[in-house]
């Protein structure tokens, strides 16, 4: 692009200004969800105060009184955080044997493994729904949901981590075998080092896919174990009444979830394409 | 222990769960879409628990195919809410990765920006976007209408151009709650959501881009749109592909949206219907299940020929 830019001098100031609006364009729904935020519900419906009003903090203040908000956050962190560490438990081994042991099924595993996310959640509620009611006793609780968010994700994961295994060079831990390292000295000293990158971008990118899913945490739980999508869900505002604290409970709900995803942009086409763009 | 007793020990956990997430739910549904199940019945209350006795065979089926008024309905929607995006999330991402593979000030501002909307939670997307702003009255859409008719009425008392204006009729703000136009608007959440991972996968492929060979096609005199014709064109295909794939995956089974925008209003997708069902008629609940589970097969085949091969160089 280079040589093509340098030769149009009005290229180079038209097309930068044009990407800097798009992008403004595209930000300005969360930019407009902030700032309602700080308007108190009186005003955020009325045109004369669309830009110049008094902010206010009320809107975050009565966060819990209105919405009980640390309840379901508190929740969404728990639900998330031990999804994907028990993702990470089961599919670090597996990602590590496929990688560095594969046979000849391991293809078919990995494509077999894929297709389980195609398969539409839907079709399967009334069953989850009954299984987790009648029979086992689940329903709405913090390990049910745990347990669903891990294996949604387990594929992604294992393909992720794959990924990233593979591209560690073999030569290296053969080389330790001659030198007599052992086993656990080739995981500590070798493997560890040359795969956390790898292993702490899967849990940065799972961490979000746990905390945004909105099918299963809206459909399996109601109380006990409801996430912050529940929270919003069950909130919507059909009449426009709430649109202040409303955005004030939407904003405290993605923002962590933004700056975590400012980090892992890379990571992140790595993990929905299943390492097939890098 | 033999060599490969440990990698496929360490294997074993992970096949385990995921058939076991894969099977159980799955061979449930498939049981339940041949009897006659339902949740409550007055005239009929041994309908209410699943059993055998309770055999209807393909009856489901046919009641969802030919008695349900819905179902075909939610295919086409489904069909169209999910192509649609898909069109304008690759066009708007094509364009936008194309805009941002140059270096400018600010570049690295600009990709945050672009990729932000990517980790909003779908009920949060959705909330925002039909109160926030599509809202005829109360949102953007309906304050930015009712602005322009207060400018053009006062733009009619004045002289001259005065008389042309008032020819201009009152434009009354387009309403997203109504049955149609509620899939438009899930149609532009949604690509508004996923258009920054289109651009995020574009321009990751467009620098892996070969330099040289644009500019030997420079030197030979090439335009600039032969050059993305025959040279960036054939190497987008795989991207555009996997975009296509991955979205296909998410799209099909979009609930949270639908659910939010269109509670009611009669528009409803595939997921949305077997919900529908699922509050009293289990058994169409699960034929309708199956029929999702087929039409996605169709799709994940149809797209896992397109680039599943060498999906795993």
């Amino acid at each position: 692009m280079a040589t093509v830019s340098q030769k149009s001098k009005f290229g180079d100031v038209f097309w930068p200004i044009v990407a800097w609006i798009i992008a403004l364009i595209f930000f300005f729904p969360i930019f407009w969800l902030i700032f309602t935020s700080f308007k108190t519900d009186a005003d955020a419906v009325k045109p004369e105060f669309l830009f110049s009003f008094t902010p206010t903090l009320e809107n975050y203040l009565n966060m819990t009184e209105n919405y009980d908000y640390w309840r379901f956050a508190v929740n969404s962190v728990i639900t998330s955080s031990f999804a994907t560490l028990f993702a990470l438990v089961v599919g670090v081994p597996a990602a590590y044997a496929m990688a560095f042991n594969p046979s000849r099924h391991t293809k078919d595993i990995l494509m077999w493994m894929l297709s389980t996310k195609m398969l539409p959640a839907a079709a399967v509620l009334y069953p989850m729904t009954f299984l987790t009611k009648n029979f086992l006793g689940i329903f709405d609780t913090h390990f049910l949901v745990i347990l669903v968010l891990c294996l949604i994700n387990l594929p992604i994961v294992i393909w992720m981590l794959f990924t990233y295994f593979k591209e560690i060079p073999k030569e290296i831990i053969e080389a330790s075998k001659m030198d007599g390292v052992t086993t656990w000295g080739e995981i500590k000293d070798i493997l560890i080092p040359l795969a956390w990158g790898g292993v702490a971008s899967t849990a940065l990118l799972t961490f979000i896919f746990c905390w945004n899913e909105a099918y299963w945490t809206v459909r399996l739980t109601t109380t006990e174990a409801a996430t912050l999508s529940k929270l919003i869900e069950g909130n919507r505002a059909p009449e426009g009444l709430f649109f202040g604290r409303l955005s004030a409970v939407s904003t405290a709900a993605v923002g962590p979830i933004i700056v975590l995803g400012w980090f892992c942009q890379k990571q992140l086409v790595r993990g929905l394409t299943f390492g097939a763009v890098k | 222990m033999s060599k490969r007793t440990l990698p496929r020990l360490l294997q074993t956990p992970a096949v385990i769960l995921l058939l076991l997430w894969m099977l159980v739910p799955l061979s449930m549904t498939l049981y339940f879409s041949f009897i006659r199940y339902v949740l409550n019945s007055l005239r009929k209350p041994e309908w209410t628990t699943p059993a055998l006795s309770n055999w209807r065979g393909f009856g489901n089926y046919e009641y969802v195919l030919y008695n349900a008024k819905d179902f075909w309905f939610a295919v086409q929607n489904s069909v169209f809410i999910v192509s649609s995006i898909l069109i304008l999330t690759v066009i708007l991402g094509l364009a936008l990765a194309m805009l941002v593979n140059r270096s400018f000030p600010g570049r690295g501002i600009v990709r945050v920006l672009l990729i932000s909307p990517f980790f909003i939670m779908p009920a949060v997307n959705a909330v925002l976007w039909i109160n926030m702003i599509l809202d005829p009255v109360l949102g953007l859409n309906g304050i930015a209408v009712s602005g322009i008719n207060e400018i053009v009425a006062g733009l009619k008392n004045f002289p001259v151009i005065g008389a042309f204006f008032s020819m201009w009729p009152e434009i009354v703000p387009m309403s997203f709650r109504a049955t149609q136009t509620s899939a438009y608007a899930v149609i532009i959440m949604v690509t508004w959501q996923w258009t920054p991972f289109a651009v995020l996968i574009f321009m990751t492929s467009l620098q892996s881009e070969d330099e040289s060979q644009k500019e030997a096609a420079i030197l030979d005199g090439a335009n600039a749109w032969s050059r993305f014709r025959n040279l960036t064109v054939p190497h987008l295909a795989r991207p555009i592909a996997i975009v296509v794939m991955i979205q296909s995956i998410f799209h099909l089974s979009l609930y949270a949206e639908i659910e939010i925008v269109s509670r009611g209003n009669g528009n409803k997708n595939l997921p949305y219907l077997i919900g529908e069902f699922t509050s009293n008629n289990i058994g169409a609940a699960s034929a309708t299940g199956i029929f999702a589970v087929i039409l996605a097969n169709i799709v994940a085949i149809f797209l896992l020929r397109m680039v599943g091969k060498n999906m795993m160089d």
